[in-house]
C-alpha cells in the first residue's frame, strides 16, 4: 500500500495535528512570503518602468503608400526623412 | 401504523394474514424474509415482481414501494452493549464504553473500578466549604483549606454532593455546593474533563496514542519547542484529537520533561527573558558535550571499534510512579539521544510502587549482596541505550557510602519529579538528601504539579539553601508538561498536572581566586563570621 500520512485526511487535507504544529510559525512565515513576493513584484515593476520609458519619437516612420506603391519601402523611408527634414 | 423495524412486505403479509392465523401470524414466511436482504437498501422504487418471491397469501395485495432502508430512522434506545473486538494488533479487545458518552457522573459510573473511587473519595476527603472546621495545615497558598477557621467552624464532612457539572463528589450537600460555586468553578471543567479521561483509559479501545515513535536517524532534527511540534518532528502518528494528545503527553512527560532541558536543541534559553541562566548554560554545555559526541569513526560492528565513554546516568530521586512507566516510554528519551548510552536509576523508598507483579511476590526485594549493595533490580535486557535500576532506599543512605561516586557533572544529572520540598507532608524526607546533591555540583532537575506546589517548594529550597545553590533554570510552566489533568482522591479540588512546572538548581561552585598582596578582607563571611 502506498505510504499514507497520518497528518492528512483521506481528502489529503492538513489534519489537525499538523495545523497545530504549523500554528506558531503562521504568522512568520506569512510575512515572509508576502516580503519574498514583494521582492519579486518590485523586481519586475522596476525593469518594466525603466524599460517602458524609451521614447521612439526619433524613429520617423513613413507615410502609409495609397495604392500600390511605385516606390520601394527604402525611396517612400527617404521621401520621408527629406519630408520631415524642411 | 407502519412500524419503522419491520419491512413492508412482512407488515403486509402479517396484515393478510392476520385472519386465519393469529398465533403465528409474526412469524415472517421464511421464503420471503431472505429475499428481502438481497436488495439494496437504496435501490430505487422499482416494483418488485410478485410472482418471484412470495408463494401463499399475497395475490391479492399491490405490494408498496420501498425506497429506502428504514433502518435509520431506528432508535437505538438500548444502553451500550459491550462488545468484543480485534485491534489493529491483534488482541481481543472488549469495548465497554462508546466515544461519545464518557462523562458519567463517578457515583453511578458503569465501571466498577471507579464506582470505587467514588466511595473513597466520600469516605476520605472532606468538604472544602469555609464554614466547616479545617482538617490539615493548607499545604499550598492556593489551599481551599486555608479559608476555613478552627473557631467559627463546623465539624468538619465528609463529601457526599455530586456536582451534575463534572460527575465528582466534591461537597458534603447541594447548599455548600451552590454557596461555593465560585471557587468549585476554577477546576470544575478541568475536573469534568479528567472524568472523561478516567473512563475513557477504562473504555476498552484500542490506545494508537500510545504506540509511540520509531527511532529516526541522527540527522533529523526535533523541534522542541512544543508538544505538537515534537510529535510532528519525531514522526508520531498524528494525533488529532484533544483526548488523545491529554493520554499520550501524561506518559511522555516523563522523558520529554528531561530531554527537552539537556537536549542540546532546548527550547529553554539564556536569550529573551532568560529562562536558562548563564550558570544553567554552563551546567548543561556541561550535559551536552557528553550527550552529542563528536564522530570518532567508531561503530558497531568489531570492524571498528572505539573507547566509549561512561553513560549518563540520570539518578531519579523519589521515584513513585515513574519508575513504573512503560519501558518503551522511557526509551523515547533515549532515541533523541544518538551513540549515548544511559543508565536510569529509580533510587526512593516507594520505587517499587505499583510493581510488586514484577517481584515473585510482593515485597521480595532482591536480597542486598555484595555485589548488589541495595538490592537494585536492573533492566538491562531493554535496549543497548538504556539501563534502568530500582533501588528502593532513601537517596541519602546511598550517597554516604559512596556508591556512586565520583559525581561527574559532564554525566551525571539528577531529576526529581514532584518532590515536594515545601508540601509539609514531605519536606522532612528530603532535608537529608537535598544537601548532599547540592554537594555534587551536578545538576538537580525538579518539577512541580501545579504552580501553587511549584511555588511552594522553590520558596523552600530559597528559605533553606537559597545562599548555597545557584537556580539553572527558572521556575515556570514546562513546556512538556501532561496536558491531563488528574484527580487527588483525598482531595478532589487539587487536580494535578503532572510536571507543571520545572526548574533546576546545583549547589554552588566556589573557586579559588588569586588574593592581590596588601588587600585586606572586608566584608566577607569569612573573617566577619569569626568574630
Amino acid at each position: 500500500r502506498p505510504f499514507r500520512s497520518t497528518y492528512y485526511d483521506a481528502q489529503m487535507r492538513a489534519a489537525p495535528a499538523l495545523l497545530r504544529a504549523r500554528a506558531q510559525y503562521l504568522v512568520k512565515n506569512t510575512l515572509t512570503g508576502a516580503a519574498i513576493c514583494a521582492t519579486a513584484i518590485s523586481i519586475y515593476v522596476y525593469t518594466i518602468r525603466v524599460i517602458s520609458q524609451d521614447e521612439f519619437d526619433d524613429v520617423i516612420v513613413p507615410d502609409e503608400p495609397l495604392q500600390r506603391p511605385n516606390t520601394t519601402p527604402t525611396q517612400s523611408l527617404q521621401q520621408a526623412v527629406a519630408a520631415k527634414k524642411q | 401504523m407502519r412500524s419503522s423495524y419491520t419491512c413492508n412486505r412482512c407488515l403486509t403479509l402479517i396484515k393478510s394474514s392476520r385472519p386465519q392465523l393469529r398465533t403465528s401470524s409474526f412469524r415472517p414466511n421464511p421464503q420471503v424474509v431472505p429475499s428481502q436482504r438481497s436488495h439494496s437498501t437504496k435501490s430505487p422504487a422499482v416494483p418488485k415482481k410478485p410472482s418471484t418471491l412470495t408463494t401463499s397469501a399475497s395475490q391479492h395485495v399491490s405490494l408498496p414501494r420501498r425506497n429506502l432502508s428504514s433502518t435509520t430512522a431506528y432508535k437505538f434506545d438500548k444502553p451500550f452493549e459491550p462488545y468484543e473486538y480485534v485491534d489493529p494488533e491483534g488482541i481481543t479487545r472488549k469495548m465497554v464504553l462508546a466515544e461519545d458518552n464518557l462523562f458519567h457522573p463517578f457515583t453511578n459510573s458503569p465501571i466498577p473500578e471507579i464506582r470505587k473511587r467514588a466511595a473513597f473519595m466520600r469516605q476520605h476527603a472532606y468538604c472544602p466549604h469555609p464554614s466547616h472546621k479545617p482538617t490539615r495545615q493548607p499545604t499550598n497558598p492556593m489551599d481551599l483549606e486555608s479559608r476555613k477557621s478552627s473557631e467559627t467552624g463546623t465539624p468538619p464532612r465528609h463529601v457526599d454532593f455530586e456536582c451534575p457539572d463534572c460527575g465528582i463528589p466534591v461537597y458534603c450537600c447541594e447548599e455548600h455546593w451552590a454557596d461555593d460555586y465560585e471557587a468549585h468553578l476554577g477546576v470544575c471543567d478541568i475536573m469534568r474533563q479528567s472524568n472523561e479521561d478516567d473512563h475513557d483509559l477504562r473504555s476498552g479501545r484500542f490506545f494508537k496514542e500510545f504506540e509511540f515513535a520509531d527511532p529516526q536517524i541522527e540527522e533529523i532534527l526535533v523541534n522542541m519547542t512544543s508538544w505538537d511540534t515534537y510529535l510532528y518532528t519525531r514522526d508520531f502518528d498524528a494525533l488529532n484529537e484533544d483526548r488523545e494528545m491529554r493520554q499520550a503527553t501524561a506518559l511522555l512527560t516523563y522523558p520529554m520533561t528531561i530531554a527537552s532541558i539537556i537536549h542540546e536543541l532546548s527550547p529553554y534559553s539564556i536569550r529573551g527573558e532568560q529562562r536558562l541562566t548563564p550558570e544553567g548554560l554552563k551546567s548543561f554545555s556541561a550535559l551536552r558535550h557528553s550527550l552529542h559526541p563528536a564522530r570518532t569513526g567508531g561503530g558497531d560492528t568489531f570492524a571498528n571499534p572505539r573507547l566509549a565513554p561512561p553513560s549518563i546516568r540520570l539518578f531519579i530521586l523519589g521515584a513513585r510512579g515513574e519508575s513504573s512507566l512503560p519501558r518503551d516510554t522511557w526509551l523515547q528519551l533515549a532515541y533523541l539521544f544518538h551513540r549515548v548510552q544511559f543508565s536510569l536509576y529509580f533510587i526512593g523508598p516507594e520505587a517499587m510502587a505499583g510493581r510488586s507483579h514484577e517481584l515473585p511476590f510482593p515485597g521480595a526485594l532482591p536480597e542486598r549482596t555484595p555485589l548488589n549493595p541495595f538490592g537494585a533490580i536492573v533492566e538491562d535486557r531493554i535496549s543497548n541505550a538504556m539501563k534502568i535500576s530500582t533501588i528502593v532506599e532513601y537517596y541519602h543512605t546511598i550517597h554516604k557510602t559512596g556508591y556512586f561516586y565520583p559525581y561527574d557533572p559532564y554525566f551525571d544529572c539528577f531529576i526529581l519529579f514532584h518532590p515536594g520540598f515545601g508540601n509539609p507532608r514531605s519536606s522532612h524526607e528530603w532535608a537529608d538528601t537535598l544537601p548532599l546533591l547540592l554537594e555534587t555540583k551536578c545538576p538537580v532537575i525538579a518539577t512541580g504539579y501545579s504552580p501553587a506546589d511549584m511555588q511552594q517548594d522553590v520558596d523552600a529550597l530559597e528559605e533553606r539553601f537559597g545562599s548555597e545553590m545557584d537556580i539553572l533554570l527558572k521556575p515556570d510552566e514546562n513546556l512538556f508538561r501532561s496536558l491531563r489533568w488528574d484527580l487527588n482522591d483525598y482531595d478532589p479540588h487539587d487536580v494535578t498536572c503532572s510536571n507543571w512546572g520545572v526548574y533546576a538548581f546545583r549547589g554552588k561552585r566556589y573557586e579559588t581566586t588569586k588574593k592581590e598582596e596588601g588587600e585586606e578582607e572586608k566584608g566577607s563571611e569569612r573573617t566577619e563570621r569569626s568574630e
